[in-house]
């Protein structure tokens, strides 16, 4: 490998150049792979939401209750005897109730499965060692009314319509365009995960996915910000926007591959250690959740996000005319590492008329390495070391 | 330099003495009904209700909870019953004197008022359906005639307080329902009139057996809404206002009984969840030390810094608030840890960007902190809107979050600067750390 263009070692191996920030990884000839793998996820999503649908707990959905006496069960001997029976008690909810030194075991399910509630009843009787009128049985409500999620959605548009005025002002509307619909991407899929695992959503699950959909927006903005940094350092180059992509990608790789891993390392503890161990189910399927999301965000963003910024932003502007082939190799990573941009570049339309400058085809093809003049403050020059 | 210090210095007292002023009064944050609990009310019609009146009660109760600042009520009905369980609530007494919201309201003709008080036997002759009431101040009594109509002609929601500014008197206003209008219309005209009914012209509202107020009708139709005016206190025109808003239920209901409530998802989970955060935050600091060798030491700093700083706040604003700390917010922080640990992950990636390409640490800390602070309150800022939207907006759990989300991402932003810019700038500054090994640079130059 050259270095004659670098202007120090390049580590020979691809871990070691990750580690270095010296990778050159042509992100947008990837486009591809991301969109269609983000097309099976929706897709995937679409069809479980509008096959199995999402399996919705107590507190949207409302169900059934029972009040045991509880002299002498506890809510663990109530939690056997329901798995005995096999009901299903995701997303349901056991509590003891105490008033005036009396203390009944408060049995609520969204749905009895296919057991019959008058055996539930009965078994619940039998444990407690009353008779069965003495358990009391009753249809509980919602408690999520919809006027809650009402006004969830309200405020949840006002956000994002804010978030958008917000990124078109600090950044550009296009940024705005390319966020939102990475966010709605992992929100969906999200969803979709739920769906298709049949998971039971309750309301702790609505805060992950307000969670997840924070967790995208903010990790979508780390990356636009370095773009927007290199648009700007870049402006005297004339190089295609592909490029500020790529270069943008690499150089935040290790940040979002280093974030995600400090992330994750905290819910994957939750998945773990607090529903695998010590056996807190309420915490499994919440944790599952924000990982999903998670992961999602930081693929989004650079997966999602930043190509689809790059499709947008292609078309429009000054970057129309600038129709350089796309840097790879040496050439992406120098300008990755140093911020300038090297080598011969061949214009991808063909006519040699002279440009606004006058100048040939020929030595408009120079032109990036010549502006490299331009700048007003190149990176001072490495010590010498012997 | 010494700025930097004196910066440095001042913030870590300022959090070390929030953090010991908690545990020596021993301020632990609240936990919510799914942790820790609470207190449960069971209210029940005290008329026949059909299932959809009992749907309005539970979404009018559960609003009036909130804007009382009862935070995170879970309100549901079992049966006939309306089920109140709250968070944070620590006797019966103040759960029951909470839940005291619902009473319906009664539009009434005065026949007469008379001053001073007078028991229920005081006034003779009193014919079928008439009662003598007190008003609300206890200064008078009066004889009014049957119900002619309930708070429900008022639209929900829609009474607040309004104040002429030039001559500073605070009056009421409130919306018509289209279906109340005519309702309302025939009690107005009836008192307009001044017939036997309703001779003195004046309109009872009555809440609970008492006169809240008793407006003159000064005209006898009203189209969309209702002006009460009167020489009122602000205080007065806030509770006339609440009145009517509560008189927007259908039936009464009562207190029946007051239970506590133990947690539903238990000592273990709490203890699940605070194992796992412990555990992933020993990971993440192996995994940032090994990474990025000696400044790391910035990080494990910053963390505990920034988590004494989200105990005491959360301890602070779940005693003073009533918004409980839920298994969403315990989690939620967890999370918060990734998005907190990643604003020194972009920090040093800059660092050592900047010192490959040249320059010393010392040269490089203050303008990868300039650059990477521009990223983080960019990107923070988006959270805080959400936190601040969400609070103000919605209700319930996602409000709780909301409050916790933007407490966590406000903290992010506080250690930030107060304490991981003067951090990082002194530890590259030294000179023994000149070579950028500090950053775990050593094997590239």
């Amino acid at each position: 490998m050259s270095s004659a263009d670098t202007p120090m070692d390049i580590a020979s191996s691809g871990a070691g150049r990750l580690y270095r920030g010296q990778t050159a990884i042509v992100f947008t000839q990837r486009r591809r792979v991301g969109l269609v793998l983000s097309a099976v996820l929706i897709l995937a999503t679409v069809v479980g939401l509008f096959g199995r649908g999402l399996e919705l707990g107590i507190d949207f959905e409302g169900g059934q209750s029972w009040d045991v006496p509880a002299a002498t069960v506890s809510i663990s001997d109530i939690q056997d005897v329901l798995d005995d029976l096999g009901v299903p008690t995701a997303g349901s909810r056991l509590q003891e109730r105490s008033s005036d030194g009396d203390s009944t075991i408060k049995v609520q399910l969204v749905d009895t499965g296919d057991v019959d509630p008058v055996d539930i009843r009965a078994a619940l009787a039998t444990t407690a060692g009353v008779a069965v009128d003495e358990v009391g049985s009753d249809l509980v409500s919602a408690s999520w009314g919809s006027d809650i999620t009402g006004k969830a959605v309200r405020a949840l548009i006002i956000f994002l319509a804010l978030v958008a005025v917000f990124i078109s002002i600090r950044f550009e509307w296009r940024m705005a365009v390319a966020a939102l619909v990475a966010m709605s991407h992992d929100v969906v899929v999200s969803v979709g995960v739920y769906a298709i695992l049949g998971l039971t959503v309750t309301p702790a699950t609505v805060i992950a996915f307000l969670t997840i959909l924070g967790y995208s927006l903010y990790d979508t903005i780390v990356v636009f910000d370095r773009i927007r940094e290199n648009e700007t350092r870049f402006a005297a180059h004339r190089v295609p926007y592909t490029d500020i992509v790529n270069v943008s990608m690499n150089q935040v790789m290790m940040r979002s591959i280093n974030t995600s891993i400090s992330s994750l390392m905290p819910i994957l503890s939750l998945l773990i250690v607090g529903a695998g161990v010590l056996g807190a189910t309420a915490l499994s399927e919440f944790a599952l959740a924000l990982l999903v999301g998670v992961v999602l965000g930081t693929y989004s963003s650079v997966f999602v996000a930043a190509p689809l910024l790059g499709v947008i932003k292609e078309r429009s502007g000054d970057w129309v005319e600038r129709t350089w082939e796309t840097a790879s190799g040496d050439a992406l990573r120098s300008m990755v590492l140093g911020g300038q941009p090297v080598g011969r570049r061949r214009r991808d339309a063909s006519p040699s008329e002279p440009d606004d400058a006058g100048h040939t085809d020929e030595e408009s093809s120079r032109r990036p390495a010549d502006a490299s003049s331009l700048m007003g403050h190149a990176p001072r020059p490495r010590r010498r070391r012997r | 330099m010494a700025r930097l210090w004196a910066t440095l210095g001042s913030f870590v007292i300022v959090v070390g003495v929030l953090v010991g002023i908690n545990v020596a009064t021993d301020n632990s944050p609240v936990l919510g009904l799914d942790l820790q609990g609470g207190v449960s009310v069971i209210l029940q019609a005290t008329d026949p209700a059909s299932a959809d009146d009992l749907l309005v009660i539970r979404d009018l109760i559960r609003d009036e909870l909130e804007s009382l600042g009862i935070a995170e009520p879970d309100v549901r009905l079992e049966g006939e019953n309306i089920v109140v369980d709250l968070p944070g609530v620590k006797d019966q007494t103040q759960a029951l004197r909470a839940v005291d919201v619902a009473g319906i309201v009664e539009l009434r003709p005065v026949l007469q008022c008379v001053p001073g008080a007078v028991g229920p036997d005081g006034l003779d002759g009193l014919s079928d359906g008439q009662a003598a009431l007190a008003t609300n101040d206890g200064t008078q009594t009066c004889i009014v005639g049957p119900s002619a109509g309930s708070g429900e002609v008022f639209a929900r929601g829609s009474a607040a307080p309004q104040l002429t500014p030039d001559t500073g008197s605070w009056y009421v206003t409130v919306d018509l329902r289209d279906d109340g209008r005519p309702v309302w219309n025939s009690i107005a005209a009836a008192c307009y009139a001044a017939g036997s009914d309703c001779p003195s012209r004046q309109l009872a509202i009555v809440l609970d057996d008492v006169v809240q107020s008793a407006p003159v009708v000064n005209q006898p139709s009203f189209t969309t809404g209702v002006e009460i005016t009167g020489s009122f206190t602000e205080d007065e025109v806030r509770d006339l206002a609440r009145v009517l808003n509560r008189g927007a239920f259908p039936v009464g209901v009562e207190a029946q009984r007051v239970e506590t409530v133990s947690a539903s998802a238990g000592d273990d989970s709490l203890r699940a969840a605070l194992w796992a955060g412990g555990i992933g935050v020993i990971a993440v600091l192996t995994f940032l030390i090994a990474y990025y060798r000696m400044i790391a030491a910035v990080v494990v700093a910053g963390l505990v810094i920034w988590g004494g700083l989200v105990y005491s706040l959360a301890a602070f604003v779940s005693q003073a608030t009533n918004y409980a700390l839920s298994l969403a917010g315990v989690t939620g922080i967890i999370v918060a840890i990734g998005v907190t640990v990643d604003s020194y992950v972009v920090l040093f990636e800059r660092l050592k960007d900047e010192v490959r390409s040249g320059r010393t640490p010392r040269n490089a800390a203050p303008r990868s902190f300039a650059a990477t602070w521009r990223t983080i309150v960019a990107a923070d800022l988006v959270s805080v809107m959400a936190a601040a939207i969400l609070f103000w907006l919605s209700v319930g759990s996602v409000k709780g979050f909301a409050l916790y989300l933007g407490l966590t991402t406000l903290c992010d932003l506080v250690v930030c600067w107060f304490f991981t810019r003067p951090a990082s700038i002194l530890m590259a500054s030294r000179r023994a750390h000149a070579s950028g090994r500090i950053l775990g640079l050593g094997g590239s130059q």
